[in-house]
């Protein structure tokens, strides 16, 4: 390089010059214009609406009022919503972390064409869409007919046909299947890369295998665990189809009711409430779940 | 009576046969070196003692018990690993007790032998640290601590000094030695370092491709290696084909051997050559010289696939001979040349 173009890109603003060195924040620059252009702004619009009143599809009135929030967290239905939305999507995060882990656990411990066929096993359910997996859960669970009372039947195990479908423990059941890749997949990363010598470590100094699996691999992937419990309970507090089908008309969580508001209703007013109040709500829960993780795995930060 | 006795000792990996009828012998507080270079076997034999391998063959014997099928965790065998492999999410103090909880022993014991044993590796007040906050040096002490603190029969170390700087490395070696040397443990350590393997040990093992080849103290194995490679691993050594005629070895006469006649192949330390100014059966040129302070170090062509390497002592003010000087080399020392079975008869 010759000392003239070595002057010229000094004479370059400081600016320019660090955007063609691609340091710092630049390199993200196209993904933050399309998420504020395409996530941001519809957001800050739909939440707005909570906060102006709407007839007849045009804004009334020249300022912003609390009007609309104070009256729907007044309302014991929204409370109700609020509540179920919260212990299903939490049942469903647990039930998910106890199905997940010892399938992500096998994956680590298998070769070859196991870990291939598991790996296939877990991500081939993404492949079709939510909306279809929980239509094949009102196969399976739906009624006197239903796939699982049919078996349950002729296998003699049950006498009377159980009401699964239109309950909190069909939405459970089909959420917590959806969800199950999202745990699966950060256990299975950290899990499949852990250092095995810890556990050589642990055998010599006396622990057997059960003692060894809660002392060290489990502590071990505690960071994986919260980000698998924040994302699958961020999925399932917000998720609307998995309620809408399997928890039947009269069902609703705070998500649905957000739904039917916007779109049945057509109050935009209150539809816009509620997702301001799901959609904090859930950025709380979120945000303890992840302060839960990093206090709990704060030997991480001390890593160099 | 030995204290630790491994006795044909067989594993494979599929076809490849990773410990070929291994057997070996330790004494109480004895300390032994595996030495090899890597894939030899070393580090397997080392953890078929810990349980971590399960030999086809063979017994292990610790303290007059067979523990060849005894499940790791109940072995009382303390192994340190080669990272050293600390718990990353426990404190030093959580790190050394951790045995201790497993064992459930009373809390009051578990922190008076805790401290006893951070105060014998003198890391008495960095109980409460992480292991990623401390030297890798600090690091090895808290892994010893964490085995001893068990008071296990054995101690194995698995390239204990790897992962340290070459300085660091030198004091470490000889703190923990005169650690061992204190507790009185026996102990088995696994390197590919000559001179750290000279340093450590009482005793030697040297291993090739599954096989122990000679066991000797480090000395013995100097001056006495079984066969060239021994030879060429601890220390340097010029490997000469000659031929034996009646007791006497054709190219150097001063040295006799108990040898049949026939090929054969000589030994000679570098240290053992010398410039000689009477005509010797090796002459020849000056190919490369390093002068490294207390000594200088000669590579003389003799027109042999090998050059000779010669070892000189240096006086202050002494520059090495320039390449391409014409010298004779004869042996100082016949006594401690060796003679072995030429290649073809080992």
């Amino acid at each position: 390089m010759s000392d003239h173009t070595l002057s010229g890109r000094a004479a370059l603003p400081a600016v320019v010059r660090r955007m063609l060195h691609g340091g710092g924040l630049w390199p993200a620059l196209p993904a933050v214009i399309f998420l504020v252009i395409f996530l941001v702004l519809p957001m800050v619009t739909l939440l707005a609406f909570g906060f102006v009143t709407i007839e007849r599809g045009r804004i009334v009135g020249e300022t912003l009022t609390l009007q609309h929030l104070q009256s729907a967290l007044q309302d014991t239905l929204i409370w109700r919503l609020t509540w179920r939305s919260f212990y299903v999507a939490v049942i469903s995060t647990v039930l998910s972390l106890v199905l997940a882990y010892p399938v992500a656990y096998l994956f680590s411990q298998t070769r070859g064409i196991w870990r291939m066929l598991i790996l296939v096993a877990v991500i081939s359910p993404l492949l079709t869409s939510a909306l279809v997996r929980a239509y094949a859960w009102l196969v399976i669970l739906g009624g006197r007919r239903g796939l699982l009372n049919q078996t349950l039947l002729n296998l003699g195990l049950i006498d009377q046909p159980l009401r699964l479908l239109n309950t909190d423990w069909a939405v459970i059941i089909g959420m917590t299947q959806i969800h199950l890749p999202f745990m699966i997949l950060p256990l299975l990363a950290v899990l499949s890369g852990r250092d095995r010598r810890l556990e050589e470590a642990a055998c010599n100094l006396g622990a057997g295998q059960v003692r060894t699996f809660f002392s060290v691999v489990v502590p071990m992937s505690i960071p994986a665990i919260f980000a698998g419990l924040a994302l699958v309970f961020a999925v399932s507090y917000t998720n609307f189809i998995v309620p809408q089908l399997l928890g039947g008309g009269s069902y609703a969580t705070l998500a649905v009711q957000v739904y039917e508001q916007t779109v049945v209703v057509l109050d935009w007013t209150r539809g816009a409430v509620l997702a301001t109040i799901l959609l904090s709500s859930c950025f709380v829960f979120v945000y303890l779940i992840v302060a839960a993780g990093s206090r709990l795995s704060r030997w991480t930060e001390r890593m160099s | 009576m030995s204290h630790i006795l491994l006795e044909g000792v067989v594993k494979s990996y599929g076809s490849a046969r990773i410990l070929d009828n291994c057997t070996l012998s330790v004494a109480r507080g004895e300390v032994m070196t595996l030495l090899g270079p890597s894939g030899c076997g070393k580090t397997t034999l080392l953890r078929t003692l810990a349980g971590f391998v399960t030999p086809e063959k063979g017994r292990i014997v610790v303290g007059g018990t067979e523990i060849s099928h005894l499940a790791p965790n109940h072995r009382s065998v303390g192994y340190v690993f080669q990272n050293y492999a600390l718990f990353p999410h426990l404190t030093v103090a959580q790190n050394v007790a951790y045995g201790l909880k497993v064992r459930r022993r009373p809390a009051s014991e578990i922190t008076k032998r805790v401290g006893d044993a951070l105060e014998l590796v003198a890391l008495e007040g960095l109980g409460e640290r992480y292991p990623a906050q401390l030297s890798g040096g600090q690091q090895q002490r808290v892994a010893i601590a964490r085995v001893l603190v068990l008071e296990p029969e054995v101690l194995l170390l698995d390239e204990p000094f790897n992962a340290l700087d070459a300085k660091l490395r030198l004091t470490m070696q000889v703190e923990l030695r005169k650690l061992i040397d204190r507790v009185g443990i026996t102990s088995i350590f696994v390197t590919h370092d000559q001179s750290e393997a000279m340093m450590l040990s009482d005793k030697v093992a040297v291993m090739r491709a599954g096989q122990i080849e000679q066991v000797a103290t480090p000395l013995d194995i100097y001056d006495q290696p079984v066969n060239d490679y021994v030879a060429g691993f601890i220390g340097r050594a010029n490997v000469l084909a000659v031929e034996v005629r009646g007791g006497i070895v054709t190219a150097a006469a001063q040295v006799t051997t108990t040898r049949g006649d026939g090929p054969a192949r000589l030994i000679v330390r570098p240290e053992n050559l010398a410039f000689s100014d009477v005509a010797t059966p090796w002459s020849g040129e000056v190919f490369f010289a390093s002068a490294q302070g207390p000594t200088i170090e000669y590579e003389i062509d003799t027109g042999q696939t090998q050059p000779l390497r010669l070892v000189v002592q240096r006086k202050a003010g002494q520059y090495p001979l320039a390449t391409g000087t014409t010298v004779n080399v004869g042996i100082v020392d016949p006594a401690g040349c060796i003679v072995i079975g030429s290649a073809a008869s080992v």
